[in-house]
């Protein structure tokens, strides 16, 4: 994995910006832009990496991708929807994990982006979110500016002209206007949805949360994901959170794993496979849980594993 | 001392009253001043008194007013013209909205003066009978309460406005600055209305409310009989009249001008611009013979203090009293409270902690709780939850009606109890899964049936009303807390410890 380390992305930075320099206009494709092509060949859609640093487990998990070189381009804002929705300590598991928070940050900025900007909605209060899951620090200190949505006015309104129960919602109004947006969810045990994954951590983008429980939670978690596609999802699986979902705190397990993945729809249907359905007591299957039904059925993704390109690499 | 510098009070006036507004301003997330934000109230020896009264007990909090009461027993009380935020606002708006009318004609205010006199007597009649009246005149607490429930919502409310515009303008970037949750108290409009009455008494004369009314005044006018910077007039004094005409207080009588009113005299030093230099303040025993002291009839004082007494007693058994001691009173106290009871009359209704709530979830009560409990802080849930790992409140009430607790010790205390509503609740009334008032409680109180609907752990639930807060049906909330007649503590649970 070394020709991903940052060396490597700042010797080509500087390659590129002479060779665009160099190059008349027409044929100035900057070769940092390209999407790097590993080694396989074959580029995945789901990648599961597992042991190591968080760090290391981003960079194994970013580089069968084709590395983040491939989502996010030169000058670009980057929008980083996380989850520090509860005023939970990072041992809790019931907000990103810091270590991990600081690695996507940088890689993101590494990739040539202009401004990183993470966001959530939270339950809690804002401020004391922000500063018990030890995230404002975290990307704070990484550079990136880190928001809450507690304000009405940071959101726009959308219709949903796909959606089959959801029709308009208040949306952050930056997540919809930044050039890329990476999902980057937290994987717990749910008491209303059974688990809360990457579809249902879009769910923070949104003003009014509680009401959409009291329409149909399932479906109005798969019609959000039909306003704006995630380009990127990084599932943080380090520590996970298997009892007393979402708020915590509870009993945690530490799979140790980075999910990277294109598709939301498929990386929900591995990570579900990390928790124990109590009633047959084996892992979730993903038809199991509605929301990722539903959002399959909308065309959001790919449910079905034995469809998607899953690797599974180890960073250590 | 005989010159006066001119513009040095107005000087130290306003960067004590922006020292006041910061105080106030920084009683918030995340609370970490060096020194307490409630810092102006606990230079208030009338607070300290009345609590010293109320609550029976003296405790440290206080004892810096203390300190300040014999600091005006030396020197003559300083304090109004200097330093009280209230006699600020007071000076402000006399100099913006009254200036100069009739105000200087005279008339015989004996009998104003001695209602001060009277009015004190009563109040710490009232106070010895756990009946806070302080809650509604000591100036420290008046002004703070103000400024807490009308002028910082106010301001942010146009902060919120003007941060939208200003947005607006920025056609390209995208808006990431968000509003700031704008607080909202109902007794604001009766606050601030009986502030602007305060104020414009001074149509009548010049710091009314200081002079004839101002209970913290009265207490400082009592000490400062005792002052060793005392007023002398010289020879030189040719009868002008002018510094009878500028002493904001009134202080010096206008039929013999060479004495003054010890215990009313300010020390504003106002009368130094005297045209043949004739005044001079010193330290010394001696200085210019007082003025006939305000002259109370044994009578009078025995009457202010009966009325006082008997005041606490028609409050305590009026109609008014609302639900106030009934088993659900719809009273849900800060975590921490004093008993009901002594929580009315300790509680002076400064507001700090309506301030530093980061939810907005405490408001004045009005008549709800009472006569004896107008202003006195509750939850209100459906507005506003209590934060589970806040202890603000406690932390900055200054006379600790609300007990300052450490977060372990909060996180089990009761304020009461959450019910649900079946016919209301989504879960029970249709066969959707919603379970927000499940997901949103931080102590595990609500639980789930087999169906997924859910109930509540009585053993468990705080009260803290983040259920009733967020729960999603429209108007009344399907999950209401009520009071249960008074706080407990909870057996701690040992499996999920939330502070880990």
């Amino acid at each position: 994995m070394t020709i991903f380390d940052s060396k490597f992305s700042r010797r080509q930075f500087i390659k590129g910006a002479a060779a665009a320099l160099a190059l008349p206009k027409s044929f100035s494709s900057n070769p940092l832009v390209k999407p790097y092509v590993p080694e396989t060949g074959e580029l995945a859609d789901v990648v599961v990496a597992s042991q190591g640093t968080p760090a290391q487990l981003l960079q194994a998990a970013m580089a069968p991708l084709g590395g983040m070189g491939r989502f996010v381009k030169k000058g670009q804002r980057v929008v980083i929807k996380a989850n520090f929705a509860w005023a939970r300590t990072p041992e809790q598991a019931c907000t990103n994990n810091p270590e991990l928070m600081a690695a996507l940050i940088k890689m993101v900025y590494d990739a040539g982006a202009k401004k990183v900007a993470v966001w959530d909605h939270t339950c809690d209060n804002y401020q004391f979110c922000l500063i018990r899951s030890g995230l404002k620090k975290t990307a704070q200190n990484a550079g990136a500016e880190i928001f809450s949505g507690h304000g009405q006015n940071v959101y726009q309104e959308v219709s949903l002209p796909k959606g089959k129960m959801l029709k308009k919602a208040l949306f952050i109004k930056d997540a919809l206007e930044a050039d890329v947006l990476i999902n980057f969810p937290l994987p717990k045990q749910h008491f209303a949805t059974e688990v809360t994954l990457g579809l249902k951590n879009m769910m923070g983008l949104t003003w009014d949360m509680e009401s959409l429980h009291k329409i149909d939670l399932h479906q109005c978690i798969a019609d959000i994901s039909t306003i704006r596609k995630p380009d990127l999802v990084v599932v943080d699986a380090i520590r996970i959170l298997t009892t007393n979902g979402p708020k915590g705190p509870g009993k945690t397990e530490d799979p140790v794993q980075v999910i990277a993945a294109t598709d939301v729809v498929a990386a929900d249907a591995y990570a579900v496979s990390l928790f124990k359905n109590p009633r047959t007591g084996k892992p979730y299957l993903p038809g199991e849980i509605a929301f990722i039904k539903n959002a399959h059925g909308l065309n959001l993704g790919e449910i079905d594993l034995s469809k998607v390109r899953l690797k599974k690499v180890q960073s250590a | 001392m005989t010159k006066r510098i001119p513009g040095l009070r107005p000087l130290v006036q306003g960067l004590f009253f922006f020292g006041f507004l910061y105080l106030l301003f920084r009683a918030a997330f995340p609370l970490e001043m060096r020194f307490p934000v409630d810092l102006c109230l606990r230079l208030d020896p009338f607070i300290g008194l009345t609590t010293l009264l109320t609550r029976k007990d003296i405790f440290f909090r206080m004892l810096p007013g203390f300190g300040v009461l014999a600091m005006v027993a030396l020197f003559g009380n300083f304090f109004c013209a200097w330093f009280c935020p209230m006699g600020t606002a007071v000076d402000f708006f006399d100099r913006v909205l009254f200036r100069e009318k009739k105000r200087s004609e005279p008339f015989d205010d004996q009998s104003l003066r001695r209602l001060r006199y009277g009015l004190f007597l009563f109040s710490l009649a009232g106070g010895a009978a756990a009946w806070q009246l302080l809650s509604l005149i000591d100036p420290i607490s008046l002004i703070s309460r103000t400024f807490i429930t009308f002028v910082f919502p106010g301001a942010t409310w146009a902060y919120n406005h003007l941060l939208v515009e200003a947005v607006g303008l920025l056609s390209k970037n995208p808006a990431t600055l968000s509003t700031v949750p704008l607080p909202v108290f109902k007794a604001g409009v009766v606050i601030v209305i009986f502030f602007g009455a305060v104020l414009s008494l001074s149509v009548i004369r010049k710091r009314f409310w200081c002079r004839y009314l101002c209970p913290l005044g009265t207490l400082f006018s009592l000490v400062s009989r005792l002052r060793l910077v005392r007023r002398a007039v010289g020879e030189e004094c040719t009868g002008c009249q002018r510094c009878v005409r500028d002493c904001p207080v009134g202080a010096i009588p206008q039929d013999d001008p060479l004495t003054y009113r010890r215990s009313s005299c300010i020390n504003c030093f106002q009368c130094l611009d005297c045209p043949p230099k004739a005044v001079s303040f010193h330290f010394s025993r001696r200085g210019a013979r007082p003025a006939p002291a305000v002259s109370m009839s044994r009578r009078y004082a025995l009457g202010a203090l009966g009325m006082g007494l008997f005041g606490a007693l028609a409050v305590k058994l009026s109609p008014l009293r609302g639900k106030a001691k009934l088993k659900n009173d719809g009273l849900i106290r800060p975590p921490g409270a004093l008993p009901e009871d002594r929580f009315v009359s300790v509680c002076t209704g400064c507001g700090e902690c309506l301030k530093v709530c980061p939810n907005n979830a405490l408001h004045p009560a009005f008549l709800e709780a009472g006569l004896d409990g107008i202003y006195t802080p509750k939850l209100v849930p459906r507005i506003g939850y209590c934060e589970e790992l806040c202890n603000f409140c406690g932390r900055v009430c200054p006379t600790q009606a609300i007990r300052s607790l450490e977060l372990e010790e909060k996180r089990l205390v009761q304020m009461g109890v959450a019910h649900i509503d079946k016919t209301r609740c989504i879960a029970h009334d249709t066969d959707k899964t919603c379970l927000v008032c499940n997901e949103q409680c931080s102590y595990h109180a609500v639980l789930l049936d087999e169906k997924k609907r859910p109930r509540v752990d009585e053993d468990k639930c705080t009260g803290c009303g983040i259920c009733e807060n967020k729960c999603p049906v429209d108007g009344e909330s399907a999950i209401v807390v009520h009071s249960t007649g008074g706080q407990k503590r909870l057996t701690p649970q040992p499996e999920s410890p939330a502070l880990g």
